[in-house]
């Protein structure tokens, strides 16, 4: 690797903003000291979910945005974030190409799409979604996060 | 791939070259780039070829030893050639074989000078001679460092109009472009600007669409090669062609072998919050209010958009004795509704005559004298008038006390619409989590899916090729360019990554490649 790469590499850790979508409800996220903020998980795209991400001071807005809405988050520190605003994107589907290279030539193997969704439960999906307890377990205007195969991944805790 | 004329290339592939070459150094000052490579100076060039030697030659740099014979005529500061070697001067180097004329050779160098030319005058040996670096045309600040913004292009357009408009924003003219006018890809987004970023790095973003590369050809005009590797030879290389080496060079980095595009659907999308109460709303009626319309917005500035809302009644106008009237919700569009409250005509009807007839009685209606006692005469009055009375009063009083107060709450889902990030990511199948070497690259301009997977494939190609670098030297063939594939007799292929040769007079230059073994899928 040159050493134009690592400084590349540098300046895109420097920059430290990422996107994602809120994973859970608002909740008081407190120090050692019980000194509390308000703070939520985002989902940013990855396996794990960023967990305990706190709001900057004076983001009201925010506080008030909901489940699946789209967040941006600005570096704190070199493993900290802070989600600083409402963001205009949201991350959506992957396709994922698996290659094979032999001696000579490349092979596509496999495609998957991945992803998630954020949507309200239908009114079909009310009372199947639950097993075992029928219709009427969910409220009207739950929602859930949804992988690219209609598959649902997790209930969203603020319906 | 270079055109040659077919008289050099016949020479260069059926016998054996006697090769030659001109330098010329050209005054900038006078005759701008684009007349010299149209070849309309004014001025012309001055032929310092036999002042020359020692010349190393790159695709991006030339470099050579001018012997100053005649003692300072190349002296930056009192030369009486100065003007010619000056900061940003053109030099240029055309190559070809003595049998032919000059006219049937080609430019394989045209670069300018930068800065000051290191002269030096030898007491010992009483020689003067000055080093002289020419860099490619595309090694400048104003291409690399300089922050532009394009002007907006509108859906539809081809990406190659905005890629025409950076080049001659540069100062490049159309014979200087080689580039073809239309990419074949169009802009997704109803607006299209590249903002604040160096030109040379918006025409790597615009051609990045159609895995190009650009670059400035040896006659100074701004080309593109393919990272496509999925195509023909550029050379296919006779059997009796003078193959000095052929070297698999040792690869000690990581190779990258997982790539990842990302891009922006040029589509907004809807994004929904949960079903919540989205504001709430209090009436008073009157008597006489036949109808009441309140507006109710979903948020205080009036921008929040939300969908299916509907009205939930907390203390409705009849939650009375009596009922009064009617009350309804329509969505008027996607920020407010409005909330409509209607008494019903008998109210106002009712309490008019209720009143007349409170008056009435006041005035038509005597009042009756009961006189009754056994011991003292006296009694009590029995106002029969005020009974009358105080019936329409109580009926007026009951019709007030049943309008009042309402209050509603408006429900609905909330939404706003943001842009999709997509991504594909193409990787070597069977991959540990911990093998990963991911390459990024974000690009705004690609439209689709299918677009995005298609760079990500190639991409992938192109990177797990550079893995596999290789060196082949051969006897030097003028058309080769960077990003040329040249393949062996045995059908062996090599991408071009580099290449340099020392040009000396006489001599059939070696041509050192430097690149990698082609892998196609």
């Amino acid at each position: 690797m040159s050493l134009r790469k690592i400084i590349d590499w540098q300046i895109a850790a420097a920059d430290g903003q990422l996107f994602g979508t809120i994973a859970s409800p608002f909740y008081q996220y407190y120090d050692i000291a019980g000194q509390w903020t308000w703070a939520c998980d985002v989902d940013i795209g990855k396996d794990e979910v960023l967990r305990n991400v706190p709001v900057a001071t004076s983001s009201r807005e925010i506080i008030y945005a909901q489940e699946g809405m789209p967040v941006a988050l600005n570096q704190m520190g070199p493993n900290k974030y802070a989600i600083t605003g409402l963001s205009k994107k949201v991350q959506s589907t992957t396709h994922i190409i698996y290659v094979s290279f032999d001696d000579a030539f490349g092979r596509i193997v496999n495609t998957v799409t991945k992803g998630f969704i954020y949507r309200p439960v239908t009114y079909g999906e009310l009372g199947t979604l639950l097993h075992g307890f029928g219709y009427g377990s969910l409220p009207y205007g739950a929602r859930g996060k949804f992988d690219m195969q209609g598959n649902l991944v997790e209930l969203l805790r603020s319906y | 791939m270079r055109e040659i004329p077919r008289s050099l290339q016949s020479l260069m592939t059926e016998k054996k070259r006697i090769p030659d070459y001109k330098v010329y150094a050209y005054k900038v000052s006078v005759d701008p780039f684009s007349k010299i490579i149209k070849g309309q100076e004014v001025c012309s060039p001055l032929d310092i070829t036999d002042y020359c030697s020692e010349i190393g030659w790159s695709p991006v740099q030339l470099t050579f030893t001018l012997k100053d014979v005649e003692g300072g005529i190349f002296h930056p500061d009192s030369g009486m050639y100065k003007d010619y070697l000056a900061d940003g001067c053109c030099i240029r180097l055309k190559e070809g074989d003595t049998r032919l004329p000059e006219s049937q050779w080609v430019w394989t160098f045209t670069g300018s000078i930068k800065g000051q030319l290191g002269w030096i005058k030898t007491r010992k040996t009483r020689q003067t001679e000055a080093k002289v670096s020419v860099y490619a045309r595309d090694n400048a600040l104003a291409w690399k460092k300089r922050l532009m913004t394009t002007k907006e292009y509108s859906m539809g357009t081809d990406l190659g109009i905005m890629f025409g408009d950076i080049a001659f924003t540069m100062g490049l003219t159309e014979p200087e472009v080689r580039v073809p006018k239309t990419l074949g890809r169009n802009f997704y987004f109803k607006t299209n600007q590249i903002a604040q970023k160096a030109p040379w790095e918006s025409l790597n973003t615009i051609l990045e669409t159609v895995m190009q590369v650009p670059f400035f050809d040896g006659e100074g005009k701004l080309a593109c090669w393919s990272k496509n590797l999925n195509r023909e030879s550029n050379l296919i290389l006779p059997d009796f062609y003078q193959v000095h080496a052929v070297e698999v060079v040792s690869q000690t980095g990581d190779a990258y072998n997982k790539v990842r595009v990302v891009f922006l659907d040029a589509n907004l999308s809807k994004v929904e919050s949960p079903y919540q109460k989205l504001g709430q709303a209090e009436i008073t009626t009157g008597f006489f209010t036949f109808e009441e319309k309140l507006p109710c917005y979903w948020s205080e500035d009036r921008k929040q958009r939300a969908s299916g809302t509907t009205m939930k009644t907390i203390k409705g106008v009849n939650d009375n004795l009596i009922p009064v009237g009617t009350e309804s919700y329509q969505e008027n569009d996607l920020y407010h509704g409005t909330i409509t409250v209607t008494i019903s005509m008998w109210v106002p009807m009712l309490v008019a005559l209720l009143l007349i007839g409170y008056v009435a009685a006041t005035l038509v209606l005597p009042d009756k004298v009961v006189v009754g006692g056994a011991i003292i005469s006296g009694g009590i009055t029995i106002p029969v008038g005020r009974l009358a009375q105080a019936g329409f009063l109580a009926g007026i009083m009951i019709i007030m006390m049943c309008l009042g107060s309402a209050q509603y709450e408006i429900w609905g889902t909330p939404y706003d619409l943001v842009y999709l990030e997509k991504q594909t990511i193409a990787i070597v199948d069977g991959l540990n989590y911990w093998d990963e070497n991911e390459l990024k690259i974000e690009n705004d301009f690609i439209g689709t899916h299918d677009w995005c997977d298609t760079i990500a494939t190639t991409e992938l190609c192109f990177q797990q090729s550079v893995s596999k670098p290789r060196r082949l030297i051969i006897d030097d063939y003028l058309g080769l360019e960077i990003g040329d594939i040249v393949q062996l007799p045995d059908g062996r292929k090599f991408f071009i990554n580099d290449m340099k040769k020392n040009i000396k007079r006489g001599q059939t230059p070696v041509l050192d490649i430097s690149g990698f073994k082609v892998l196609t899928y």
